[in-house]
């Protein structure tokens, strides 16, 4: 397959007009650019995305066997450079995700990066998730460049990179998505802009495309963006993605741009080799190679700082958070109140300051006996990555998420109902669908018109576990409004989906110390 | 803001942030996926899970 380069140097003189000019310019160019046309040209990209600390290899959902883990994906990296001059890329959301990263705020993930000599890395936005300061630091400790192009007000921020390699000039421009904002909590992106993709990479573009043999853009705004980005902006050579998680097998062509992304999780790493001939022509081959942790293809410097930050978050996860003086109950989650539901729920009511909070008990997992709490039990409690999210429903909506909750009682569902900032009653002997009787928030009786803010998780909020209210909330939101400096829409009025819910839980016991959480009768069951 | 997303050419309204995993679980088709489904965007690409999904985008199970 051959390809065009929109950069080609060789193309931009044909713009001469004065023959004589134009003679002495080719002169001139030709023997700046002697490198590109002497002879062909070779350059591996090898590039990831999303990997979100996925540091082991793990067994996906749909698949039947384990795929990734870090010191297989360093093995065949290693491998693959051995042939070639090659770049490594990343496309972002690198440091945020499983515990192996979390648990050192991205820290182990720079360290094996840089381990890995990437070359570059564009953010994502799941990289403002621990605060800018947080960002800040880890884009210190990186060895190779972290760019952000379209990020106005984060000054540790590269927009772009020359790097040298093959005997060519690449230029890497860094994007990502402008939702940032809506997608993490507003103190994280407070202070910064996030401009126009499009735009900026033109505006990038200009300032490159004479400086460079070829404009790759890392991009972390998804595939459909990529492709629309390629269509809109001319020039572009190559777009590395990320953010849609997308498994691109074979480059994607539009017009002279290739897109590529590489899935997910380190599951895979994509293997593009480009030839470039007289400066005219580029011929490409690109795939995606899986990642298996086959014995003896891993990487064993990488095995051992997996290893390492393994121990240091077994030994996180045992540190004292505080202290319970009653036992909380996860056991009962499922069929009453119990102090730990509570407990959960007050926090996401707190944190979100919504008037009530209803979540499932499903979410609660075990419980936590008196005595010291260590990190590992919040985590036992609330294995799952949940997130808050608080939506304004009605009170007939309200009364609805009720009565769907303690529709399966009899049979243990996970959609018993915990709840804060409100209290029910309800009889199990009624038939299913009207069994609730009264509810007030904060002592009054609901009224079905009003609009209380809500606060879940988000499993609930897109209408998990059977509970349509929220979703449907969702559905009818049709106006904006700005909570936070960030936009939201009407009916959503929290959402932080770089927190975990059981982080937030830990930093709550964290600043109490001690807790004690009971039952008050939020929950009435009534012959 | 809420966006809207097909899930198999249905329109889906979701909260911000939201991913292929909110999608399914709101169709409840979660568990298609465990049964080893697997979920792909409008040009035949295979999606994990966790990707991000934006204004429009149209995603398919089979």
């Amino acid at each position: 397959m051959t390809l065009s380069l929109a950069s080609d140097p060789m193309k931009r003189r044909t713009s001469a007009v004065f023959p004589l000019l134009f003679g002495l310019t080719l002169l001139f160019l030709s023997s700046l650019a002697c490198r590109t046309h002497a002879r062909s040209l070779d350059l591996r990209i090898l590039h990831v995305n999303d990997f979100h600390g996925f540091a082991e290899a793990y067994k996906p959902l749909d698949s039947r066997e384990p795929l990734g883990g870090l010191a297989y994906l360093a093995g065949r990296a290693t491998a693959l450079r051995r042939e070639k001059s090659t770049l490594l890329l990343a496309a972002g959301d690198m440091i945020q995700g499983n515990n192996w990263a979390n648990l050192s705020r991205g820290e182990s993930v720079i360290e094996a990066m840089n381990a890995m000599r990437f070359d570059a890395m564009a953010l994502g936005n799941h990289e403002f998730d621990f605060g800018k300061e947080e960002l800040k630091k880890r884009i210190t400790e990186a060895a190779f460049p972290v760019l952000g192009a379209n990020v106005k007000g984060l000054d540790h921020l590269k927009p772009y990179v020359i790097k040298e390699a093959g005997g060519l000039r690449v230029g890497i421009i860094g994007i990502v998505t402008e939702e940032t904002p809506v997608a993490t909590h507003p103190r994280n992106v407070s202070g910064l802009e996030f401009l126009p993709a499009a735009e900026t990479v033109e505006k990038r573009l200009r300032e490159l495309k004479n400086r460079v043999d070829l404009i790759v853009v890392l991009s972390h705004i998804g595939h459909a963006a990529d492709r629309a980005l390629a269509e809109r902006v001319k020039g572009i050579d190559l777009i590395v993605g990320g953010h849609s998680h997308t498994r691109i097998v074979k480059p994607v062509r539009i017009g002279d741009t290739l897109i590529v992304q590489a899935w997910e999780h380190g599951k895979a790493i994509g293997v593009l080799d480009l030839t470039i001939r007289d400066g005219k022509k580029v011929e490409y081959d690109g795939r995606l190679e899986e990642v298996k942790p086959d014995p003896g293809s891993e990487d064993r410097e990488m095995l051992a700082l997996v290893e390492k930050y393994r121990l240091k978050m077994d030994a996180l996860l045992n540190i004292r958070i505080g202290e319970t003086k009653t036992d909380l109950d996860g056991e009962n989650v499922r069929k009453k109140e119990t102090n730990l539901g509570n407990l959960v729920a007050d926090i996401l009511r707190q944190t979100s300051k919504a008037d009530a909070a209803i979540i499932n008990g499903g979410t609660i997992r075990t419980s936590i006996g008196r005595g010291e709490i260590l990190l590992k039990d919040v985590y036992s409690v609330l294995p799952f990555d949940n997130y808050i999210v608080a939506i304004k429903l009605n009170g007939k909506a309200i009364a609805e998420a009720l009565e769907h909750g303690v529709s399966g009682i009899e049979e243990g569902e996970g959609r018993f109902p915990q709840v804060a900032g409100l209290t029910f009653a309800y009889s199990r002997s009624a038939p299913k669908g009207s069994r609730i009787g009264e509810i007030s928030i904060a002592g009054m009786p609901l009224n079905p018109e009003r609009e209380y803010a809500v606060a879940t998780n988000d499993f609930l909020a897109v209408g998990g576990d059977g509970y349509g209210s929220f979703a449907e909330a969702v559905k009818s939101s049709k106006t904006f409004s700005t909570v936070g400096g960030v936009l939201l829409a009407d009916k959503v009025i929290y959402s932080d989906s770089g927190r975990w819910l059981r982080d937030v839980v830990v930093e709550y016991i964290r600043e109490k110390g001690a807790i004690a959480p009971g039952t008050e009768r939020r929950i009435t069951e009534r012959p | 803001m809420t966006m809207k997303v097909f899930v198999n050419d249905k329109p889906v309204q979701l909260i911000p942030g939201a991913t292929v995993r909110h999608a399914l679980v709101r169709e409840g088709l979660l568990e298609a996926l465990e049964q080893g489904k697997k979920v792909y965007d409008e040009w035949g690409n295979e999606l994990g899970p966790d990707g991000a999904l934006s204004e429009g985008v149209k995603i398919f199970l089979r």
